[in-house]
């Protein structure tokens, strides 16, 4: 699915901000990035959602080398990859509806199948109540789940995610990472950064652990846990609670 | 929904509003040096037309004292000479009365007209595909008549054309700097509007909009602005054309050439804000294509 071999990465003169590194995600896997702040995570799942190019070294991403892609073609490859942008990246002039339905207009699907799908899709995010509101006049889980619901309302079958717990208290990261679970498997291949490292903790998925520009695989078992944040104990997958918290009903913040 | 707004708020923008405006201007300005080549192309036209075939012979009348009987003795001996010529079709007299009226719009109707030594004039008419030598022809006059000459109007002609298509290459020059500012000021404000909205077209890169799709966006606006700015300028410019042919109208002088567009010359200046849209709307779409050529 994910395949990166040797690659290294440099902004202009600048020091080296990943160094040979090679990795191999297979479908349907989920793996976290973690790293200091500064460690390169970003520009790792910027090279994978094609918006940066490597220095040096190869990638392939659903088995195409993405060096040899032609612009129409890349731009065919990132429809299959859904971003979770660390800052949300909702264009404020549209509504809700309008920005969760942008991958699909730009993929020229119609309007009456596009309305269909957005609406379901964020009802299932808990916003059919806010389907014109403006992203200004949401709070910021709220726009997180927008950010969310446009990145996977094309069905990507790569899902990154930069960063979606930095913004959000622990409860609800820990649900929204149940979220991206329950997408991981429908048969989405997964790729979350995160500093969060206690959270990460309690899922056993493996981290790719990113040390002044090189890569380290480890198990996220491995990880120390803190104190506030407990092991999760086993899970019936049937009666998770997946649904991300809305401000101002209780009931559904759990 | 989506499908009726646009993605990229253009509209919003400060930096298109002006666009119309000096589309409008650039445009009057390509409908006006247009219009004066295209009335100057016809002046020209007329006047090859009446003038090409055509040649004047000058017979001077001296102070010496030749009976009026001897005058038309010598016209007639010409008028004889010059019929038998080969390449000659005609040869005509033009009476006095006829050489004063030629003189009114620029003496003005007044009675000492008959008094000037006005020369006499046979108008020739000459074939075009085999003209009579000038040459060997005022020679020939000269032995009837001295001092007779031949006026076959090419100098004036000429130089009538000469200034004709200066003022034609003028007009195209200026229609081309028009066209080029027109361009130049699209790539700014489409660069402005791309900076501007960088982090929209870097969204919808991003999401997998092909350079075409982000392209329709600003390329779209700009045909908008474009037309916009082109009915503007040709309305003004078909106001001004109005008002000179009427002041031209007024003056009722030979002088000054009649401003008059033929329906085809109306289509021409109707087609501008069409091809200001198109302009604009070309140049903003490479501009774009340009600019997110180099986003990887």
């Amino acid at each position: 699915m994910v395949r990166f071999q040797d690659v290294s990465l440099r902004y202009g003169a600048g020091p080296e901000i990943l160094d040979r590194v090679s990795l191999d995600l297979a479908p349907g896997s989920f793996h976290f990035v973690i790293g200091a702040s500064g460690a390169g995570k970003s520009s790792l799942l910027k090279m994978m959602y094609l918006a940066n190019r490597p220095t040096s070294g190869r990638i392939s991403l659903f088995g195409r080398d993405v060096s040899s892609l032609s612009r129409h073609d890349a731009a065919l490859l990132r429809r299959r990859i859904g971003v979770v942008f660390q800052d949300f990246r909702l264009l404020d002039h549209l509504s809700t509806l309008d920005n969760v339905a942008l991958p699909l207009k730009v993929s020229g699907q119609r309007s009456d199948e596009i309305r269909k799908d957005v609406v379901e899709l964020l009802t299932w995010v808990g916003l059919a109540d806010h389907l014109d509101a403006k992203p200004a006049t949401l709070s910021g889980g709220q726009q997180q789940r927008v950010a969310i619901a446009r990145a996977v309302v094309s069905r990507p079958s790569l899902l990154l995610a930069d960063e979606p717990t930095g913004n959000v208290d622990n409860r609800i990261a820990e649900r929204l990472l149940y979220l991206f679970e329950e997408l991981n498997k429908r048969g989405t291949t997964i790729v979350v950064a995160t500093h969060n490292e206690a959270l990460i903790s309690r899922f056993n998925y493996p981290v790719i652990r990113l040390v002044r520009g090189e890569v380290r695989l480890e198990h996220a078992e491995t990880l120390i846990r803190t104190s506030d944040m407990p092991a999760r104990a086993p899970v019936d997958h049937g009666t998770r609670d997946t649904s991300l918290p809305v401000e101002g009903n209780p009931e559904s913040a759990g | 929904m989506l499908l009726r707004k646009s993605v990229v708020p253009l509209n919003s923008d400060a930096t298109g509003r002006f666009l119309p405006w000096l589309v409008a201007v650039m445009v009057y300005l390509a409908a006006l040096a247009l219009v004066s080549a295209m009335a100057m192309s016809k002046i020209v036209t007329r006047w090859d037309h009446g003038l090409s075939g055509q040649i004047t012979v000058q017979l001077p009348v001296s102070e010496s004292d030749l009976t009026e009987a001897e005058i038309t003795n010598r016209r007639e001996e010409v008028l004889t000479l010059l019929q038998q010529s080969p390449g000659v079709l005609s040869a005509n007299h033009i009476g006095r009365e006829e050489t004063a009226a030629l003189l009114e719009p620029w003496l003005g109707q007044t009675s000492g007209l008959s008094e000037l030594p006005l020369p006499d004039l046979i108008a020739v008419e000459i074939d075009q595909l085999d003209p009579p030598s000038t040459a060997s022809l005022t020679a020939r006059l000269i032995e009837i008549v001295p001092g007779a000459t031949i006026d076959d109007h090419q100098r004036w002609l000429g130089n009538l054309l000469n200034l004709a298509r200066s003022i034609e290459i003028v007009a195209a020059l200026v229609v081309l700097l028009v066209g080029l500012s027109a361009v130049i000021m699209v790539v700014f404000v489409t660069r402005m509007g791309l900076a501007v909205h960088y982090q929209i077209v870097e969204l919808l890169h991003l999401i997998g909009a092909q350079d075409g799709y982000i392209a329709r966006e600003f390329q779209t606006h700009s045909l908008k602005l474009g037309f916009f700015g082109g009915l503007v300028g040709v309305a003004l410019a078909a106001l001004t054309i109005f008002g000179i042919t009427r002041l031209l109208g007024q003056a009722d002088t030979a002088l000054l050439p009649a401003l008059s567009l033929r329906p085809l010359e109306w289509v021409i200046l109707g087609a501008l804000p069409f091809a200001s849209a198109l302009v604009a709307m070309v140049t903003a779409r490479l501009t774009v294509l340009r600019t997110l050529s180099r986003i990887p």
